[in-house]
């Protein structure tokens, strides 16, 4: 028989029992809904938390947290630059920053204003290169000169101010440019336990640029940023060690964050990037979306038992039609294709319409869920969040099609042998 | 054509422990040619169509050969009958055994299409056999649709599309009135007689009987030639 003939005959016999296989089809598309649907909320979670970790971090930044060499761990400071010139001389590594922080409280002071702050001392040269930028004024070119962060203006704070702050009440901070202007930097070492109180120590620097806004509205940038020079400068002074030291390398892409991330990892390294964070998330939502489709499966093999009970009855019904089609010479495999292509079909039918209906789903709980939390939440909370509740990738159809027609074709297996089983003499006594 | 030697055959009745056997063919013995139409008439049960679907491969005999041109047919497996059937025989049963969902041109498609043939082919071939045997009229009529006489010619055209050379009829006009069974009876005088098909009747009948070259009665298992025929 042609497939085209077969098609037809297929599609006649559905015809016949229009409402059964509706119904039939119905429950498939219920079942085969369901499982998208509750899955897609495993794929919207992922993608709504992996956004969110992919938007609060430096993306291509890895962290280099120390090192070892089977039994000896160095922490970031005691790295040899020798190692860390190799790290920057490798593929897809556009700069390697090395920032130094004393080990102290820095204050910063114009006038009879002041504001906590970082002290970031950096190579400017590479910070840039890891896209570092100002928001006005330049790039310090002489030993006193800085760069300050872009919030430093408006933290800059009278006492008064600092108590009407604390009040609640707006305050304006240092009010023009700090462009040009001198700021005393006031360096006070941590105390340790047992520890007397240290002297601190008062430097001078011209303020030359302002940096740029940082990417989210949720950070303030109160540092102040000096050439790594000053490092043994303003250690020898308040007679510290070391001090701490962050190492970051930045790699050109998102996507070669990871082979960049291994690379560092077999040399040693204690690393940390976005991709690390990813790679246990996933995991997770892994094992969630497994589960979702799990559970969602039950629903489809629910539906099963509908088709299961539709085919037993049409072939039944049809014991005749079936004998007389044996008896003029058709093929048992041929009988048991047709019955398995109609529960086929009707997989095939109430899964195209369960994908139809769950892009639907998907695009309104997308909608309304949202509105219901956000509006629960309150509207300042609300700004700026995002959430994704459903999302359905074309995987996700994939894996429920393949699911749901296969679990179809399960369910017609038996009703379809019983078919070919049928026999000849027996059906041909049935009476019409 | 034909060659049916020494079969036997018997049902079990009853349940197991307790089974009682009937015999119903014990020795039968018959050779058809090509062409010929051979009658083989029989009190109710005495085994006619045990006969007919041991020979059309619906059951499997317990003893004793059918030879269909030149193969033995119990050899068969049950995927080879099915193809054996499609290429080798026709059948003509006594309620038409229609497809109710299909109308009388797409009834007689049925076996071509279980073929496989393309369908501007078989499209043509249908119509020319129903043209031939007076259907072009009712072709799109469900068999609700028709009398029994257009029925049975339906399934007599839907026996001969495959050009099947052998035609089994088990009571072929059973259900039909004197005046249908007539117009049937020279339906078949003249497609055996056209095309020289031949045919296997099994009546009750005595004038159904009477068109055949031959005929035999089953009687107590075995097959006896028709001279008997006035003994009723
Ligand atoms: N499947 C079966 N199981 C048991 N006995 C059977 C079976 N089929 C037929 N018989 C018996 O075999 C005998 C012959 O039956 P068969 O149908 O061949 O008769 P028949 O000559 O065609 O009769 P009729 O003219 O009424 O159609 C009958 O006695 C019947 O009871
Ligand atoms: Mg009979």
């Amino acid at each position: 028989m042609q497939f085209k003939d077969q098609i037809d005959f297929i599609r006649q016999h559905m015809k016949r029992n229009k409402l059964r296989v509706a119904t039939t089809i119905l429950a498939a598309t219920m079942g085969c809904a369901f499982l998208i649907v509750l899955a897609s909320v495993g794929f919207g979670l992922h993608q709504t938390i992996t956004d969110d970790v992919l938007d609060n971090n430096m993306v291509t930044q890895i962290e280099v947290a120390g090192k070892t060499d089977g039994d000896t761990e160095l922490a970031p400071a005691d790295i040899p630059d020798a190692e860390l010139q190799q790290i920057k001389g490798m593929e897809h590594v556009i700069a390697v920053v090395e920032r130094n922080q004393p080990e102290a409280e820095a204050e910063i002071m114009i006038g009879n204003r002041s504001t906590y702050s970082q002290v970031v001392l950096s190579s400017m040269e590479e910070e840039q290169k890891a896209g570092f930028a100002l928001s006005e004024g330049k790039m310090p070119a002489k030993a006193g000169e800085v760069v300050v962060g872009y919030h430093m203006a408006e933290r800059l704070l009278t006492e008064a101010e600092m108590e009407k702050e604390a009040n609640g009440e707006e305050v304006e901070g240092f009010a023009g440019s700090l462009i040009g202007q001198t700021v005393e930097l006031e360096l006070t070492p941590f105390l340790n336990e047992g520890e007397e109180r240290t002297e601190s120590s008062t430097w001078e620097f011209v303020v030359t640029g302002i940096a740029k806004e940082p990417a989210k509205d949720w950070m303030t940038d109160v540092a102040i940023y000096a050439d790594s020079s000053w490092a043994p400068i303003f250690n020898e002074e308040l007679g510290l060690e070391k001090g701490f030291k962050n190492i970051l390398v930045y790699a050109d892409e998102l996507q070669n964050v990871g082979g960049i991330t291994d690379a560092l990892k077999e040399d040693g390294f204690y690393v940390y990037s976005v991709t690390e964070e990813l790679g246990t998330m996933n995991v997770f939502f892994t094992a969630l979306k497994a589960g979702l489709i799990f559970v969602g499966t039950i629903a489809v093999l629910i539906a099963s038992i509908g088709i299961f009970n539709t085919m037993t009855m049409a072939v039944t019904e049809r014991t005749r039609e079936i004998g007389v089609m044996k008896a003029i010479g058709a093929q048992p495999k041929l009988i048991r294709k047709l019955f398995l292509m109609e529960s086929a079909a009707i997989g095939l039918i109430g899964t195209a319409l369960a994908v139809v209906i769950s892009y639907g789903i998907s695009v309104l709980a997308n909608w309304l869920v949202p509105i219901i939390i956000l509006s629960s939440l309150g509207e300042e909370d609300a700004a700026g969040i995002s959430i994704v509740i459903s999302t359905i990738p074309w995987q996700l159809v994939v894996i429920a099609s393949a699911i749901s027609i296969g679990v179809a074709m399960v369910s017609g297996w038996r009703p379809a042998r019983k078919a070919t089983q049928i026999d000849i003499i027996q059906a041909l006594r049935q009476e019409m | 054509m034909i060659k049916i030697k020494d079969l036997q055959h018997h049902f079990k009745i009853g349940k197991k422990g307790n089974e009682r056997h009937v015999p119903v063919l014990k020795s039968v013995t018959l050779e058809i040619g090509k062409g010929e139409i051979v009658a083989i008439l029989g009190k109710s049960g005495s085994g006619k169509s045990t006969l007919l679907h041991i020979l059309a491969g619906f059951m499997s005999p317990e003893k004793g050969s059918v030879v269909v041109n030149g193969q033995e047919t119990a050899a068969l497996k049950e995927a080879e009958q099915a193809s054996f059937r499609l290429a080798n025989f026709g059948f003509i049963f006594q309620n038409f055994q229609l497809m109710p969902g299909l109308n009388a041109f797409e009834n007689v498609e049925l076996p071509l299409k279980i073929k496989g043939m393309a369908e501007t082919e078989r499209k043509m071939k249908v119509q020319k056999l129903l043209e031939k045997v007076g259907l072009d009229q009712v072709a799109g009529h469900y068999p609700n649709e028709l009398s029994g006489g257009q029925q049975q010619r339906v399934s007599i055209a839907r026996a001969l599309i495959t050009d099947a050379p052998i035609i089994l009829a088990d009571e072929p006009t059973g259900s039909l009135d004197s005046e249908t069974e007539k117009e049937i009876l020279l339906l078949i005088q003249s497609l055996n007689k056209k095309l020289g098909l031949t045919f296997v009747i099994i009546t009750h009948d005595e004038e159904v009987a009477a068109v055949a070259d031959r005929q035999y009665r089953l009687h107590d298992g075995e097959l006896v030639k028709g001279e008997q025929r006035h003994a009723v």
